[in-house]
């Protein structure tokens, strides 16, 4: 147990050097979220002002609603990386070094996931900084920012899962890549996270509720409107096991029987 | 038994039902020995040291090292190999010493202990000057010797290497044999890959050659040479008379030792001369000088050479290696590897 410890503190720190070199891949996956978040708020603040929009939200401000859409796909966009490295270290050789070390094979996946979620957290972090300079109050407060840091990599790590399947899988850096941006938006509109789940169309609102966009933007809206939900907070981590159950669970099994 | 680090009885490795990459393979790597491997590109070499590293599981036969099984001992077979990959397998965005460090960490080395062995280890491989320095500067030749000293932090009993310079310069792959060398000499046992003759001749004390998953000869580099059957002395005339030649083959012909003389201009282009097979040309030389000079033939060249495993490989397979085309396909491989 302590060995293994061990080995997931050098994976993970291993990638975060990995990071801290080449800071421009903290901010290439800020690029669509910050256009959405500068451009897509502002030509879409009419929304605000629609009837029955401040009595599901608590907000008629548009981009305060829009902020947890914003962070949801800064999230998606983060997991996405967590696939295309590991790939990368298949392509290099890397993976077979550390292969053939006596390692736990879940070491390497875990170090992986664990420098991802302290990547997304940062990349949220600077997210809620722009909000803030645009005007975003976040009522909930330090401790809100807190807990959206936590759902933030705990939805990371859950959502990584399915592009380490992929990238498992195919080996293949493109198509890891287009089928995460490939899901992340269809899931956004089809979600809480861009309308409230009151005035979307009825057919969207049944899809949104087994869609887990929904419950862990609708726990993001409440602690940056409202404060504690305690409600939605809980059910965003109910939905954020299951992803993770699934996707981390499909993605170990796949990992040791490839490499072993 | 006991001398025998690595056993392989009968190995054999098939992709899906119908790619045969191994083919009932069998042979022993004794302590203390370099052992090649040769072969041309997807003769199985990747293959089988990849079963041998744990990193393939084999579909059949059996493999053990230091009497480990290599499918069903997996971890402790890895705590006693050291494996380099033909991809070269460090972190780029690492340092030279980061990336050692990381494999101590990966065989749970103490802090203290890792320090000082890469230290030592970057001193051997002449990094200790590029230690501190990301590896985007490295040149090829840099990066291999890196990637040998890593899989070497945990004193491998066995050090697997598959192809340990293809892709390299001659002063680098010059470097690399040096180094192979030495850690031989200090009692590591090396199992190497290999598509160049050179390297398995220079580097190795046994060697199997490979071919399309089987092993078709093993031996000593001298044994192989040997199975040829000769050495090869090449004469050239300064008459280009046709007669001369003649009573020159006639009169070496009866040399005693000699096995065969060639036809007149065989292998020569527009000159007189004859190629002479024998067991031992060295001490022949002498003697077709001598009676060439006693029957008033004038001699401008004289060769002497031994054959090669070249001449060995395109005998037992009808084929030579082709390494050129090999080279071009792990140019583009090496490409790969860096844009990271």
């Amino acid at each position: 147990m302590m060995e293994m410890l061990s080995e997931v503190v050098a994976i993970f720190s291993r990638w975060n050097k990995k990071l801290v070199r080449q800071p421009i891949l903290i901010f290439f996956n800020l690029i669509q979220p910050l256009v959405w978040f500068l451009l897509f708020t502002q030509a879409f603040s009419a929304i605000g002002s629609i009837q029955g929009f401040k009595d599901l939200t608590g907000t008629s401000s548009y981009i305060t609603f829009f902020t947890a859409a914003v962070i949801i796909q800064t999230i998606a966009s983060s997991a996405l990386n967590t696939g295309i490295g590991v790939v990368n270290d298949f392509g290099s050789g890397f993976m077979d070094k550390m292969r053939v070390a006596p390692i736990n094979k879940s070491s390497i996946l875990f170090g992986r996931l664990f420098s991802s979620a302290l990547t997304t957290v940062v990349q949220v972090a600077i997210i809620l900084v722009i909000g803030l300079a645009l005007g975003v109050n976040i009522a909930s407060g330090i401790l809100g920012v807190l807990v959206i840091f936590v759902l933030a990599a705990f939805f990371g790590m859950a959502w990584s899962g399915i592009s380490l399947f992929v990238a498992l899988n195919t080996k293949n850096a493109e198509t890891t890549l287009s089928i995460g941006l490939l899901t992340t938006f269809p899931l956004l509109f089809l979600s809480a996270s861009v309308m409230p789940l009151g005035l979307l169309p009825s057919w969207v609102q049944e899809v949104a509720k087994v869609n887990p966009f929904t419950y862990i933007a609708e726990a993001f809206q409440s602690l940056i409107i409202k404060g504690f939900v305690w409600q939605n907070i809980t059910n965003s981590l109910i939905a954020i096991l299951i992803v993770g159950v699934i996707s981390l669970g499909a993605s170990i099994l796949l990992f040791r029987r490839k490499i072993s | 038994m006991s001398e025998d680090i690595v056993v392989v009885e009968n190995l054999s490795k098939t992709y899906g039902k119908q790619v045969v990459a191994v083919d009932g393979i069998s042979f022993e790597v004794k302590k203390g020995e370099i052992f090649g491997f040769l072969g041309p590109n997807g003769a199985g070499k990747s293959t089988t040291i990849k079963i041998l590293t744990t990193l393939l599981e084999k579909t059949s036969g059996k493999a053990t090292i230091d009497g480990l099984d290599v499918d069903v001992d997996q971890s402790k077979v890895r705590r006693i190999i050291g494996y380099s990959s033909q991809e070269v397998g460090v972190d780029d965005d690492l340092t030279a010493r980061e990336n050692l460090m990381l494999q101590c960490s990966f065989h749970h080395i103490p802090k203290e202990k890792a320090k000082a062995k890469v230290t030592e280890l970057l001193q051997t491989i002449r990094l200790a000057e590029a230690a501190d320095r990301r590896l985007r500067t490295f040149s090829g030749g840099m990066r291999k010797r890196l990637d040998l000293a890593s899989s070497l932090v945990s004193d491998p009993k066995i050090l697997f290497l598959d192809e340990p310079t293809t892709g390299l310069d001659p002063q680098s792959r010059q470097d690399i044999w040096d180094y192979i060398i030495k850690l031989n000499r200090q009692g590591m046992t090396i199992f190497l890959t290999t598509q160049y003759m050179e390297e398995a001749d220079r580097l190795s004390s046994r060697l199997c050659i490979v071919d399309q998953g089987r092993i078709v000869a093993e031996g000593t580099p001298n044994e192989l040479k040997a199975k040829i059957g000769a050495d090869k002395i090449t004469v050239r005339f300064k008459s280009a008379d046709q007669a001369v030649c003649q009573k020159a083959k006639e009169l070496l012909s009866k040399i005693e030792g000699i096995d065969a003389v060639g036809q007149c201009g065989d292998g020569l282009i527009s000159e007189n001369g004859l190629n002479i097979m024998t067991k031992n040309g060295s001490t022949l030389v002498t003697q077709v000088v001598r009676i060439l000079d006693g029957a008033g033939i004038d001699v401008e060249q004289l060769n002497l050479s031994a054959p090669t495993l070249d001449e060995v490989f395109l005998k037992l397979t009808g084929k030579t290696l082709n390494v050129v085309e090999r080279k071009e396909s792990v140019g583009s491989r090496g490409m790969m590897g860096r844009r990271r």
